[in-house]
């Protein structure tokens, strides 16, 4: 019969374990590359969504409504989208095994992310419009208001791993949190060049 | 031996495997085996299975007279609303996702999912949100009342005035549903893309690897659409946005976008791995190769492709313009190309083989038939004139029950007595099995054939009451549905009794190619001793060639010996 | 070899085609009698699919029968069938074939649609806003002005302009265009009329115009298509098609009739339950619209439809 190499098998089984375990990495980036992928198709659908409105209601702004400011939330666009570069190179730091370097551009983006949301935060509070006042106002604060979500949630993962920084070791091996935070960062970015065309440029 | 194919390298009969958990708590506990996870989804999909359709019994009972007399109104709504959403959100995906759970690894030579723990969460989100929906039933105002489909404004109107009613806790379930099927998702696609045995090309994998990828693709690109729609529409509902209510105006049309750009799509993610199902079985139990097994293959992802441009065609009569409607309906109609290619293969495939009418080449026949039928009217339903007349009727509610009961159901009861052996370890009953088989295909077709007529002669959907000329028919209708609602006993009669008491089953009862049958049953708890090279097509009946190359070795150290 | 399959495939064809047929002619007996311009071509064109639909259901579920009675493998027979793995030309073939059906369906589709001349709705409807401002048509003045359709939960109501009559049931004269402008004031309706084959949604915010030619005189049943709510069910209404004589003798009668209560069968029942005197548990519903007044109630009996 064909069971003859039974207690062979079972003694390669441990090895093939270890080799697993490399793998897992990689599995994860894929995995959350398929999830960013499947992500954007949120956003897409609110600047569908966004899109329609905006062509086909008629009287689109709120009464009292001029418009948007854009210089404020320009210097906030260039500073989250230099963050992007910010973070490239924490990633270069990282690979070199300059582990101080890396911590200290990581800190750097992170303190670029909260300045941009504490820019936000001021933009809406000084805003006369709210979230029910009709579809401009509904639109601009799910756009503006999810995508700070995201944004919000970018820092906080990049504190985590921060903080893993300092686990003697960890970082040896390369480390997939890292690199997928920063893909995270990079999409975060990207969605938001496309909402402030749609909201601060196409006025 | 001749057909090494089918001879498993790893076991020995009757001998304990190693590693083997044979607590039955396991199932109660947040396991992060593949195994034990799909079988908690496949029993726990049966068992709001048994919900809605219970549900379904009563709305029957209403339905056999023409007045709205058995129950309220309010309550007819809720029914059917509760009935559409759990068969759809609790039983059909959780039910397929549970099967691709305990087979994908298996059949692509894994130890495990790519992401063990996060698929457990998965699975435990699904009695979580499903507790949520049952619980709208007590809450003040009661369950959603608005159709499956919630459309603005009728999911908008709150006639209790409370934050927290029936249709809150709907966007709710439905939202946390959409969550844990992106986490499967992303886990099942990631297994497949990267878990792969060595030499387990694409074109080795099996027909159902390739369906479940196509299916869980839909879910990914799809599910956003309608979390997108589903925020609107809480936002509408609970702090009173405006934009899809046209009081405020908002736009109601365009939530009936988002809808169906992924509830279209989701019909797909039902019967795609069906579709796998009858891939595997026909050459299985007519031992002939699939025909044609690399068009079969990649069709599934044409279907995934077409499936995300035709979702225009439940909205026919919604106010679309000529132009969408015509572009719609040719788009709808190309389906059938792919689709047909299946069919055409499966029917080679039987075509001068040697057939042994099994309870689940049984259920995969008579499930081919069902879509083969429902898959004509689906292609009425696609011409435009033809559909604005039967829109919104019974003729609809026909067709989809003739897919969604008749095929996929049907197919995936036909894949729970396929692997029921090597799931449990033993064999169900046979007798009891065709008992089940043919009180369903009557049962269906008593039930859901009645529908066509009515939807033709103009029968509203969605109505607790109707006009005394459509009695003849729902009379019909309702003795197929209660036909149907007692065939489940011999099954579940079935499932709990071989469990306990069935004749253990061998490692490969059926004679089958694939690595899953290569094991034991049930399955060790990593699966394979040592990952398999695979060396052949999956489907390789009559040709005595081996799958993987460890029988290679051990047949040639067979013939050493002898 | 060859030619003994061809000669099969058409002996096979030859006894399909005409039960195809047949069963296609059958089909126009499954839908209530045509009493449209509209019904008639769907007519049509239902009979065609279902002929075609018959074909490959029979050729297909034919094959497969043909091989679960005559190709079981006998008893102890372990053996495997002939391990035959694909074959290219068939497989082209048979992706060639719906893919030219298709085509002829959706051309033939296409074609009725385009005799229907139903301008996509879309075509019809405008915002609120702009129906207003439009500028009225100078070109047909003598054409009358479209009959408005007013639907709420849960009742329809119908206005005519030219003479100021209200009604809860529509009358239309035979052989004319008839033309609607449809308005909802809550949720999305549907106006649809079996027997006319014909459908639209009614959405709120916006008004649809709808066009169609009744053909036969007689009382049909209008229904709500678009699920609304509680009451939904109860949502229907007699459409009455009469001669232009009788139309006109109607609309004047009726023009002269004092505002009285409209049919409204869902407000009657939703009084029931308010007055406790139905015993059945059930949750809050949307209050129904109250009950229109009109110059012309109609008649609450059922049209008996015809075999
Ligand atoms: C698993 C579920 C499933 C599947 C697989 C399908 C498959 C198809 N469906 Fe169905 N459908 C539903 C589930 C499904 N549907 C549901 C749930 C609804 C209603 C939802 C609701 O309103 O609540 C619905 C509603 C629905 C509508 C909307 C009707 C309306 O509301 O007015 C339409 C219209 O085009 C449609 C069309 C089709 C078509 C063309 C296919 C095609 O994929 C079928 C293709 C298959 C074949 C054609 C047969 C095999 C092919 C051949 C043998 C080749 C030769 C054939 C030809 C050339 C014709 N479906
Ligand atoms: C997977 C999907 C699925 C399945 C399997 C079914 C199964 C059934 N459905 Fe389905 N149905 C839908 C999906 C499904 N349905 C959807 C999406 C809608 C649209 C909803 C909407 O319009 O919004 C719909 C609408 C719908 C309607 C139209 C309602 C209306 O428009 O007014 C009807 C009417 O007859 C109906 C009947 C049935 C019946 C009789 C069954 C039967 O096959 C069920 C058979 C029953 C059982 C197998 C269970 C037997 C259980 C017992 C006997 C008791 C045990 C009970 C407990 C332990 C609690 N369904
Ligand atoms: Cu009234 Cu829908
Ligand atoms: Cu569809």
């Amino acid at each position: 019969m064909s069971s003859v190499n039974l207690d062979q098998n079972l003694n390669t089984a441990a090895t093939v374990h270890a080799a697993d375990h490399h793998e897992e990495g990689e599995h994860r980036l894929v995995g959350f590359i398929i999830f960013l992928l499947s992500e954007s198709v949120i956003f897409f659908s609110f600047f569908v969504g966004y899109i329609v409105y905006k062509t086909t209601t008629a009287d689109w702004l709120p009464a009292g409504v001029e418009g948007l400011e854009v210089r404020e939330p320009l210097i906030n666009t260039i500073v989250l989208v230099s963050s992007s570069f910010v973070i490239y190179f924490a990633e270069r730091y990282l690979k070199k095994e300059n582990l101080w370097g890396f911590r200290a551009l990581w800190l750097l983006t992170m303190a670029m992310g909260s300045f941009f949301l504490y820019g936000q935060a001021v933009e809406w509070a000084s805003l006369s419009f709210g979230f029910t006042d009709g579809l401009y106002g509904g639109t601009f604060y799910l756009l503006t208001g999810f995508h700070g979500l995201h944004v919000l949630t970018g820092v906080l993962m990049m504190a985590v791993m921060l903080g893993r920084s300092f686990i003697p070791g960890n970082y040896e091996d390369g480390e997939v949190g890292v690199i997928a935070t920063s893909l995270f960062w990079h999409f975060v970015d990207v969605i938001w060049i496309i909402l402030f065309i749609l909201i601060y440029v196409w006025q | 031996m001749t057909e090494t194919s089918i001879t498993a390298p790893y076991y020995r009969q009757n001998e304990p495997q190693p590693g083997e958990p044979e607590k039955w708590w396991r199932f109660f506990t947040f396991s992060t085996d593949h195994k034990v996870i799909g079988i908690q989804y496949i029993v726990t999909a049966f068992v709001f299975f048994l919900v809605g359709g219970f549900l379904a019994m009563v709305m029957r009972g209403e339905l056999i007279t023409p007045e709205a007399d058995l129950v309220d109104r309010t309550v007819y709504n809720a029914l059917f609303t509760m009935h559409g959403t759990i068969m759809l959100f609790m039983w059909t995906f959780p039910v397929l996702n549970g099967l691709a759970n305990y087979l994908v690894p298996l059949q692509i030579g894994a130890r495990d999912m790519a992401f063990p723990r996060l698929n457990a969460v998965a699975f435990w989100m699904v009695p979580v949100f499903g507790t949520i929906l049952m619980a709208s039933f007590l809450v003040p105002g009661g369950p959603s009342q608005s159709g499956w489909w919630a459309y603005p404004p009728v999911s908008l109107q709150n006639p209790t005035g409370n934050l927290i009613n029936g249709q809150f806790l709907w966007i709710l379930a439905v939202a946390l549903s959409g969550i844990s099927s992106i986490m499967g998702a992303v886990n099942i696609v990631t297994t497949i893309i990267r878990m792969r045995a060595p030499g387990m090309t694409f074109f080795k994998m099996p027909v159902f690897c390739w369906t479940v990828a196509a299916a869980q693709t839909i879910q990914l690109f799809g599910l956003p659409a309608l979390t997108a729609g589903a925020v609107m529409l809480l936002f509408d509902l609970t702090v009173g946005t405006s934009f899809f209510d046209p009081a405020t105006g908002g736009d109601p049309v365009l939530y009936q976008h988002f809808f169906w750009f992924y509830s279209h799509p989701a019909v797909y993610v039902i019967i795609l791995p069906v579709f796998g199902v009858f891939s595997e079985l026909f050459p299985v139990y007519a031992r002939k190769p699939l025909f044609g097994y690399k068009f079969v293959a990649v069709s599934s992802f044409v279907i995934t492709g077409l499936s995300a441009i035709v979702w225009v065609h439940h909205m026919f009569a919604s106010g679309t313009p000529s132009w969408m409607r015509m572009l719609f309906m040719a788009t709808t109609m190309t389906i059938s190309v792919p689709t047909g290619v299946k069919i055409f293969a499966w029917v080679a495939t039987v075509w001068g083989g040697k057939i042994r009418l099994t309870t689940p080449m049984l259920f995969a026949l008579g499930g081919l038939v069902n879509f083969l039928f429902a898959g004509i009217t689906g292609i009425m339903l696609a011409a435009v004139p033809f559909d604005i007349h039967v829109n919104n009727t019974y003729f609809v509610v026909g067709h989809f029950h003739y897919v969604i009961y008749g095929a996929a159901v049907m197919g995936i009861y036909a894949a729970i007595y396929h692997w029921f052996p090597k799931m449990t370890g033993h064999m169900y009953y046979e007798g009891l099995g065709k008992l089940h088989f043919v009180l369903t295909f009557i049962g269906v077709n008593l039930n859901f054939l009645p529908m066509h007529p009515l939807g033709l002669q103009g029968m509203p959907r969605r109505v607790a009451s109707y006009d005394p000329e459509f009695a003849y028919w729902n009379v019909i209708a309702s003795i197929g549905a209660f036909l149907l609602g007692v065939s489940v006993l011999p099954f579940l009669l079935n499932m709990i009794s071989s469990w306990i008491l069935g004749d253990e089953a061998p490692a490969n009862p059926w004679r089958a190619i694939g690595l899953e049958w290569l094991v034991a049953s049930p399955p060790p708890h990593e699966n394979f001793a040592e990952i398999p090279t695979v060396v052949s097509e999956p489907y390789g009946y009559g040709k005595s060639e081996p799958l993987i190359a460890q029988q290679m070795a051990s047949t040639e150290l067979a013939s050493e010996l002898s | 070899m060859k030619v003994r399959v061809i000669l099969r495939l058409l002996l096979l064809a030859a006894i399909m085609t005409p039960i195809s047929i047949w069963v296609g002619q059958q089909a126009y007996h499954w839908m209530p009698e045509p009493a449209s311009e509209e019904a008639l071509l769907v007519d049509n064109l239902f009979s065609f699919l279902t002929t075609l639909g018959t074909f490959i259901f029979l050729g297909v579920a034919g094959t497969l029968l043909y091989s679960v009675l005559f190709q079981r493998a006998a008893k102890y027979d372990e053996g495997d069938g002939p391990p035959i793995e694909g074959n290219l030309t068939l497989e082209i073939v048979w992706t060639a074939i719906p893919l030219v059906l298709v085509v002829w369906i959706a051309g033939y589709s296409y074609k009725i649609y385009d005799q229907m001349g139903i301008l996509g709705p879309m075509e019809h409807v405008h915002m609120m806003g702009e129906a207003i401002a439009a500028p009225l048509d100078a070109e047909r003045p003598t054409e009358p002005e479209p009959i408005e359709v007013r639907a709420r939960q849960w009742v329809w109501e119908f206005y005519y302009p030219e003479a100021g009559v209200t009604s809860t049931e529509l009358h239309l004269p035979n052989h004319t265009r008839a033309k609607l402008t449809m308005t909802s004031e809550d949720v999305l309706h549907g106006f649809y009329v079996p027997a006319f084959r014909v459908k639209q949604d009614v959405i709120p915010g916006r008004q649809v115009d709808f066009e169609f030619t009744p053909i036969r005189e007689g009382i049909y049943r209008l229904r709500d298509s678009e699920y609304s709510g509680t009451y939904f069910a109860a949502m229907q209404a007699n459409v009455v098609v009469e001669s232009t004589d009788a139309y006109r003798q109607w609309l004047n009668q009726a023009a002269a009739q004092a505002p009285q209560p409209g049919l409204n069968p869902s407000y009657a029942e939703y009084q029931v339950r308010v007055e406790n005197r139905d015993s059945r548990p059930g949750w809050k519903t949307v209050t129904p619209a109250p009950t229109p007044m009109v110059n012309f109630p109609g008649s609450p009996d059922l049209p008996v439809p015809r075999p």
